[in-house]
C-alpha cells in the first residue's frame, strides 16, 4: 500500500518554491497539480528525463525490421513474383512499407506506452479522492507526495511548514 | 532596448576577403590552364555557395509565413545570408563567359555529342541556348536580389522606426515570395546542374537541390550563431534556441533523404532508358561507393546523431553536426554533377578546393561586412521579447 500526502497552495510561485524544498529535505515521488502550465516546476520536482522517447524509438527500430522482414519474407520466400524481371530481393521497395511501419509503429507505441505509464487500465489517480481536489482544474496549486504510510504523517507536517493549506492524506489500498 | 554592434567582425571581413582573393586567384589560373576542369570546379561551388544564400532567403520566408517568433533573435544573422546574392551575380561571370566549356549543348558538335545525345541537344534547343539563358539568370538573381533586399531593408529600418507596420510588410512579402523562390531555384536546378547530363531527366530534381541547399543554409546558420555565441546580443541564445534550429537540421536531413531516395526509387522502378542512365553510373564502381557514403554519412550518421536531445541543446556539438553536414552537402553536388561529367570515377582537381574555399570566404566576407552594418539583432521588432522568453512545451 501506499498513501498520497497532499497539500493545496494559492500562488504558482509558492508550489515551485515548496516543490523545491521538499526535494531539498528528501521527499521522493513528488507531482504537481495546477491548472495552468508553472514555469520552472520541471526543475523544482526534479523530474527525470521522460521513457517516452526511448519507447518511441524501440517501437520505431521494431517497425523498421517488422517491415523488412515481413516484405523480404512474403515476396521473396513465401509467395515469390517476378515483378518486370526484377530481382526477387530487391531492398529499393521494401523503403515505402518499412517507412510506413516505423512511423506506425512508433505513433502506436507512444500512444500504448502512455497508457501503460498513465496506470491503465486505472482510471483514476489516488488523490482525485480529496474532495478539495476539485481546485486543481480552478486555482489551486497542489503538491503531492507519495509515501509509505509510516512516514505520512511527516510529509503532512513538511507540507504544512511550506505554507500548504488543505493538507490530506489518500491511503491507496489498490494501488502496489 | 538597443544592442550593440558586433564588434570583433572587422578582422573576419579582411581576413575572409584576403582568402577569397588568393582562392579566387588560384581558381583563375587554374581556368587559364585547364579551361575545362577548372570551370566545372568552379561550377560546382557555385552551385553550392549560390544555393545555400537562396535557401537562406527561402528560410526567412518561410519564417515570415509562419509568423515564428521563436527567431527573432537570430533574423538578422539569417537576412545577411542571401545578401550575398548579390556578390553571386557578379561571380556568376565566369560561368556566364565559360558557358560552351561548361555546358556541353552551347555547341553539341564541338563537345563531341553524337547520336542520341546530339539529337537531344537540338531537340532542346528552343530552351537551352545561350541568350534564353542568360535572360533566366538575370530573372533569377534579379528576383533574389529584390526580395532580399527589400527584406533587409524593412528589418534594418524597423530598428530605428519601430512599430509593428514594418513587421506587416516583411510578413506579406516573405509569404508571398515563396512560390516565386520557389519557382526560380527550380528552375535555376535545372539550368546549373540538370543540364550539363542530356540524360538527366528527373522531374524532382529542383527539389532535391533545394533539400540539401535548405539543410546546408540551416547549418551556415548555425555556425554562424556559433562563431557569434560570445558577442554581446547572442550571449541571450538560450539552449531552447538552439535546440530549434537542431529540430530544423534533423527535419531537413530527413528531408534530403526523402527526397533523394523518391528520386532513385521512381527512376529505379520505372528504368525507362531516358531516365536510367543517372544512375547506371551513380550505382556503380567508385561513383556507386560516393553514393552509398552519401546515403551513410549524409543521412544515417547524423540523422540519429541529431536525434538526441543533449546534443541539440549543445552549441558545440551541433555546430559540429552541422559543419558535418555542409560538408557532405559538398560532396552531393560533387556526386551530382561530376557523376555524369566523369562517368569512369571522380578526378578530383586542385581547382575543387580553391574554387570552393573563395567562393565560401567571398560569401562570408560579404556577409560579415553587411551584418557589420546595422544592429545584430533587429531591435525593432515588437516580437524580439518573445523570442527572447522562448521556452517551448
Amino acid at each position: 500500500m501506499k498513501s498520497y500526502v497532499l497539500g493545496e497552495f494559492t500562488e504558482e510561485a509558492a508550489l515551485v518554491a515548496a516543490a523545491r524544498s521538499l526535494r531539498e529535505q528528501g521527499w521522493a515521488g513528488l507531482d504537481a497539480h495546477s491548472p495552468v502550465p508553472v514555469h520552472g516546476i520541471d526543475e523544482a520536482l526534479g523530474l527525470e528525463r521522460s521513457v517516452v522517447p526511448l519507447i518511441a524509438l524501440i517501437g520505431a527500430l521494431t517497425g523498421t525490421v517488422a517491415g523488412i522482414a515481413m516484405q523480404w519474407w512474403m515476396n521473396a520466400v513465401d509467395y515469390p513474383i517476378n515483378v518486370g524481371g526484377r530481382a526477387l530481393v530487391s531492398p529499393p521497395t521494401w523503403v515505402p512499407i518499412a517507412f510506413e511501419t516505423t512511423v506506425a509503429l512508433a505513433a502506436l507505441s507512444i500512444v500504448f506506452g502512455l497508457f501503460a505509464l498513465g496506470g491503465f487500465p486505472r482510471l483514476h489517480h489516488p488523490v482525485f479522492e480529496v474532495e478539495g481536489f476539485r481546485t486543481a482544474s480552478v486555482d489551486g496549486f497542489w503538491l503531492s507526495a507519495e509515501v509509505e504510510p509510516a512516514r505520512a504523517e511527516a510529509a503532512a507536517e513538511a507540507l504544512r511548514k511550506a505554507g500548504a493549506r488543505n493538507v490530506s492524506r489518500v491511503d491507496d489500498e489498490e494501488g502496489t | 532596448m538597443n544592442a550593440p554592434q558586433i564588434q570583433g567582425g572587422r578582422g573576419v571581413v579582411t581576413r575572409a576577403g584576403g582568402v577569397a582573393l588568393l582562392a579566387l586567384a588560384a581558381t583563375g589560373a587554374g581556368i587559364a590552364l585547364d579551361p575545362q576542369r577548372a570551370l566545372w570546379a568552379y561550377h560546382a561551388a557555385f552551385t553550392y555557395w549560390a544555393g545555400i544564400a537562396v535557401a537562406a532567403l527561402i528560410l526567412l520566408g518561410s519564417f515570415h509565413a509562419t509568423k515564428a517568433r521563436w527567431p527573432v533573435v537570430l533574423r538578422r544573422v539569417l537576412e545577411a545570408i542571401p545578401r550575398t546574392l548579390i556578390l553571386f551575380l557578379v561571380l556568376f561571370a565566369p560561368v556566364a563567359l565559360g558557358m560552351n566549356k561548361i555546358f556541353a549543348w552551347v555547341d553539341p558538335q564541338g563537345s563531341g555529342l553524337t547520336g542520341e545525345l546530339l539529337h537531344l541537344a537540338h531537340h532542346r534547343h528552343a530552351y537551352l541556348n545561350v541568350p534564353f539563358f542568360l535572360v533566366r539568370q538575370l530573372l533569377y538573381f534579379g528576383t533574389w536580389i529584390v526580395v532580399g533586399g527589400l527584406l533587409w531593408r524593412w528589418s534594418v529600418r524597423q530598428d530605428a522606426e519601430k512599430g509593428v507596420g514594418l513587421t506587416v510588410s516583411q510578413r506579406r512579402l516573405g509569404t508571398g515570395a515563396l512560390p516565386l523562390l520557389a519557382i526560380t531555384l527550380t528552375f535555376a536546378a535545372v539550368d546549373w546542374q540538370e543540364s550539363l547530363d542530356l540524360h538527366h531527366n528527373s522531374t524532382i530534381f529542383g527539389v532535391y537541390y533545394f533539400a540539401g541547399s535548405f539543410l546546408s543554409a540551416v547549418a551556415v546558420l548555425v555556425l554562424a550563431l556559433y562563431a557569434l555565441r560570445r558577442e554581446e546580443p547572442f550571449r541571450m541564445l538560450s539552449a531552447d534556441h538552439w535546440h530549434a534550429l537542431g529540430k530544423l537540421l534533423l527535419a531537413f536531413t530527413a528531408f534530403w533523404a526523402y527526397i533523394a531516395f523518391s528520386q532513385y526509387m521512381l527512376i529505379w522502378i520505372a528504368n525507362l532508358p531516358e531516365e536510367a542512365p543517372y544512375f547506371i553510373h551513380r550505382t556503380k564502381g567508385p561513383w556507386g561507393a560516393v553514393g552509398a557514403a552519401l546515403f551513410l554519412l549524409h543521412f544515417v550518421v547524423p540523422f540519429f546523431a541529431l536525434l538526441s536531445r543533449d546534443l541539440k541543446r549543445d552549441p558545440r556539438k551541433l555546430a559540429f553536426v552541422a559543419a558535418w553536414q555542409l560538408v557532405f552537402h559538398y560532396l552531393d553536388i560533387y556526386f551530382t554533377m561530376f557523376g555524369g561529367l566523369m562517368p569512369a570515377g571522380p578526378q578530383p582537381h586542385w581547382t575543387d578546393l580553391t574554387a570552393l574555399v573563395g567562393l565560401g570566404a567571398a560569401g562570408l566576407a560579404f556577409g560579415a561586412w553587411q551584418l557589420r552594418r546595422a544592429a545584430p539583432v533587429p531591435v525593432g521588432d515588437p516580437y524580439l521579447q518573445d523570442s527572447l522568453r522562448y521556452q517551448p512545451q
